[in-house]
């Protein structure tokens, strides 16, 4: 993959919410947190049935999988996204076999994602968006798109050991609004600001 | 609130959607008369019933489907279908 440019996050500090309520930076031991994420990398890669990547990839559609430090999200019907660190991320695209109907598109520069966490979190997204954040319908693992606060957005559950985890990610664009609007939809719930570490 | 049933996401609010139009048979460019292309391009036959309609799912899986719906009582009758599997765009 070519060279980059510095990443550089689309949410600006100090943190507001967008009802103008200034955010402090919460501890580790925050109830809920919303932390921006953005600098991960996003490898989006479309691959037609029948293809090789299709079956490499092979997570369904809905679901996401573990491997090998990479997060492998079963985001569209024929659409993977593959969310980590670069090294690991580069080795498993590097060994996808490209031909036929396969296009892959380096996306973290182009997409903002924070990483909601907290036993509240779904109460949090249940006020800006109409899907299903119910255990049964979205389980550890599960990958959903839809509009939050009027943003598409595409949503993974990662829980983290243990604790219930979103990973929302959008239009770079609406990032700035996205993290504005959360902060705010969690203020009832004490949320907490992180900033990306990696900026 | 509409809920209109994706084949892919399930039901969502219409609201994640967009309402395409009425689903009809693209004539061939290469035999049809220009009324014929007029009409496929422009005229709607906006029923008070039954009407078979494209709808894209842009905030789900941005996929086109085909369904049918009565116009009067927002109900949707056929199981949604996936514009892919018929082999074109309407
Ligand atoms: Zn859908």
């Amino acid at each position: 993959m070519a060279e980059l440019p510095a990443f550089e996050s689309p949410v600006s500090t100090p943190f507001v919410s967008s009802a103008g309520v200034p955010m402090e930076p919460g501890g580790p031991d925050a109830p809920l947190t919303l932390q921006d994420v953005s600098s991960t990398t996003k490898i989006i890669v479309r691959a037609g049935p029948g293809t090789d990547a299709c079956r490499r990839l092979s997570t369904p559609f809905t679901t996401s999988r573990m491997e090998d430090g990479v997060l492998i999200v079963g985001q569209r019907p024929d659409e993977w996204t593959l969310l980590g660190q670069g090294t690991a991320i580069e080795t498993v695209i590097d060994g996808l076999d490209r031909s036929g109907h396969v296009s892959v598109i380096d996306g973290t520069h182009s997409r903002a994602m924070f990483r909601l966490t907290g036993a509240d979190a779904a109460s949090v997204l249940e006020k800006l968006c109409s899907l299903d954040w119910n255990d049964h319908m979205t389980p550890d693992g599960a990958a959903v798109s839809g509009s939050v606060a009027r943003v598409t957005c595409d949503i993974v559950r990662n829980d983290l050991d243990g604790t219930r985890c979103y990973l929302v990610s959008c239009d770079r664009s609406y990032g700035q609004y996205l993290f504005e609007v959360i902060l705010d939809a969690g203020q009832e719930f004490g949320i907490s600001p992180f900033a990306d570490p990696a900026c | 609130m509409l809920i209109v049933p994706c084949p892919n996401c399930g039901p969502r609010n219409s609201a994640d959607l967009r309402y395409v139009g009425e689903s009809r048979p693209r004539p061939d460019p290469n035999s049809t008369s220009t009324e014929e292309w007029r009409a496929y391009l422009y005229e709607r036959a906006n029923p008070a019933g039954m009407l078979r309609e494209t709808w894209y799912c842009r905030s789900g899986c941005r996929r086109f489907f085909t369904l049918e719906r009565d116009t009067v009582t927002n109900e949707f009758t056929n199981p949604p279908t996936p514009v892919a599997k018929l082999g074109k765009r309407p």
